[in-house]
């Protein structure tokens, strides 16, 4: 099986080549075009309770597509943001993913849910994120470009700006300042990163985006 | 314990392709030994080592050197105990500390989250009643006058169903009630100005500013003068207690607030219409029926109308409700009659004592004439 991200950045898509006997899986509606020679078998995501629970408190699908194909196949993916999408390499390690970020993986990776704590709410990021372990690639994507950093003591990332992180790294919910500067400087909360270990960013928010327009709405 | 035990964790150094690798850790004599996946082994002497708690679990214990170009990592429960163990209580001191810190960390964080859940409670609750209040305050700051027009606006707009009713002996009669009741209204300068509409509806209602609108309906089901009295005293009651501004300034809140702080009534007047040409039939609050109930009977006595025509007037809508439903306008917008016949009751013994002088009209005759169609002059 091949794998590439074309498109990059603004509008990255991933262009699968499937061999006879290969097994893709994918976020439900992630599909956008495929030859007529692959299969698409829809699975609730980990069983029917893991599913809901997916949909409900991680921001998933509740249904995940196992691609595959007898003879050879491609197949087109995306994601509904506009923005990048990258791959990260498995090697019986975990990642942490943001709740929407997961585009597709293959066979040998595991999706779990796991809980992030009472404040992660308190900070709109969602009170479980996706736990990606095993052996295998997996992709994620962004709303506009994604960047990665080493951090090795505190780093300070705007809420809603994380996408993924390794499990060594601690993430706390913590006011931008004092509390004037925090409610007046329009940063508010931000998420405080603790390492070592590698967070992945993306450069647009989307809930930026929703408070501009809601704005300009009227 | 068990000093062989293999835990699973990771390695950070510089000297690993990427940084970092998977690792399977073992705590010897000499030290935390770390093997990575590629075979590569990694020393770590207890002496050297600092001892740091987080990761996204909050329990990673991370064993780092002096220029922390070495992490060792694991995250599995028994490592910190084994840990503390094998070092021969070289970092028993530092595990403790760390852990110590650690639990401060969540229950402070668990703090704030209470605070600032209690914060948030507060404020909706502040907030609800503040802005409630606000605009019942800013209501009752507007001159009267502002009451006059916007019940005279919506009044031109309203919809009544029926043509009015121009019979002489029907106005006067009503008038009549109204003239004996104005007087002892809770404040001075509202002109009542009663209006008669052919409708089978059994309703009356009141507009902001004194505008009384009575339906023939309702003049046909009461049994006696006193109990169309009633009613009215009620509807009166919504009127001098603003009843209709405390609502709309409810609705409004903050923006009737602000529009009064700038000074500007017109927009405020006409909203004002515009919320009573839709809701002029239906629902004040259930406290506001009540005053209403309270200050309609209170009134009554004042002028010495019988003040129990309005719960009689219950009583015989209770007894027809369900034979014409769609006619019971008044009954129904005014709900839960079986509790109020008996505050009302109460609040009618509670009152100074006073004969009453009966309404001298013939009841009979005002209600043929309705029957009749009398819309023409």
């Amino acid at each position: 099986m091949q794998a590439e991200i074309v498109n990059k950045p603004s509008f990255a898509n991933i262009v699968v080549r499937l061999s006879a006997g290969d097994k893709f899986i994918a976020e439900a509606g992630a599909m956008t075009s495929m030859s007529t020679s692959v299969q698409i078998d829809t699975k609730w995501s980990g069983g029917f309770f893991r599913a809901i629970l997916k949909r409900v408190l991680g921001g998933e699908s509740m249904f995940i597509n196992v691609f595959s194909t007898a003879t050879e196949g491609e197949l087109r993916l995306t994601q509904p943001l506009p923005g990048d999408i990258d791959c990260l390499e498995l090697n019986g390690n975990t990642m942490y993913l943001q709740p929407g970020a997961f585009i597709a993986c293959e066979p040998g990776v595991k999706l779990g849910l796991s809980w992030a704590g009472w404040r992660m709410l308190i900070a709109r990021e969602g009170l479980f994120r996706l736990k990606v372990s095993g052996t295998g690639r997996v992709w994620f994507g962004a709303y506009g470009g994604i960047f990665q950093r080493e951090i090795d003591s505190e780093y300070i990332v705007d809420s809603g700006h994380l996408v993924a992180y390794e499990p060594t790294v601690k993430v706390r919910v913590a006011l931008a300042g004092g509390i004037i500067s925090s409610f007046f400087s329009g940063e508010g909360l931000v998420t405080k990163l603790n390492g070592p270990g590698r967070i992945y960013m993306q450069s647009r928010s989307f809930d930026g985006l929703a408070a501009w327009t809601n704005a300009h709405l009227y | 314990m068990d000093i062989h035990q293999t835990f699973s964790g990771g390695i950070f150094s510089e000297s690993i392709e990427g940084g970092r690798a998977s690792a399977q850790i073992q705590l010897t004599r000499e030290g935390i030994t770390a093997t990575a996946n590629s075979g590569e082994q990694f020393l770590l002497p207890y002496r050297e080592c600092k001892i740091e708690i987080g990761g996204a679990s909050d329990r990673m214990v991370f064993c780092r050197n002096a220029d922390r170009s070495l992490t060792i990592y694991c995250e599995e429960r028994a490592f910190s105990k084994t840990l503390a163990d094998a070092s021969m209580g070289l970092l028993d001191q530092q595990i403790k500390q760390r852990q110590l810190l650690q639990r401060k960390e969540i229950w402070s964080g668990r703090g704030w989250l209470v605070a600032f859940l209690a914060g948030s409670v507060l404020l909706l609750v502040v907030g609800y009643y503040g802005v409630r209040a606000a605009g019942q305050a800013a209501a009752r700051a507007l001159p009267i006058s502002v009451d006059k027009q916007i019940g005279d606006l919506a009044y031109k707009h309203i919809d009544v169903g029926g043509p009015e009713v121009h019979d002489p002996v029907v106005k006067e009669a009503i008038q009549k009630m109204v003239d004996r009741l104005a007087p002892h209204a809770a404040i001075k300068g509202l002109k009542f100005d009663v209006h008669v509409f052919q409708s089978p509806m059994v309703n009356a209602f009141a507009l902001p500013g004194g505008k009384i609108v009575v339906f023939t309906g309702l003049i046909e089901k009461a049994e006696s003068p006193e109990q169309v009295a009633g009613v009215l005293g009620h509807e009166m009651a919504h009127a001098t207690l603003r009843h209709g501004l405390e609502r709309f300034g409810q609705s409004l809140g903050m923006a009737t607030a602000v529009t009064l702080l700038i000074g500007n009534t017109e927009g405020v007047i006409a909203a004002g219409a515009q919320l009573f040409q839709l809701a002029s039939v239906n629902s004040y609050g259930r406290e506001q029926e009540s005053a209403a109930d309270a200050e309609g009977v209170r009134m009554l006595n004042a002028a010495g109308i019988d003040p129990s025509g309005l719960p009689k007037f219950f009583e015989t809508l209770k007894h027809e409700e369900g034979d014409i439903p769609d006619a019971m306008a008044w009954i129904s917008t005014h709900p839960q009659h079986e509790d109020r016949i008996k505050a009302l009751e109460k609040l009618i013994s509670s009152l100074p004592a006073c004969v009453p002088v009966p309404l001298e009209l013939d009841w009979s005759d005002i209600q043929k004439r309705v029957g009749k169609d009398v819309s023409k002059k």
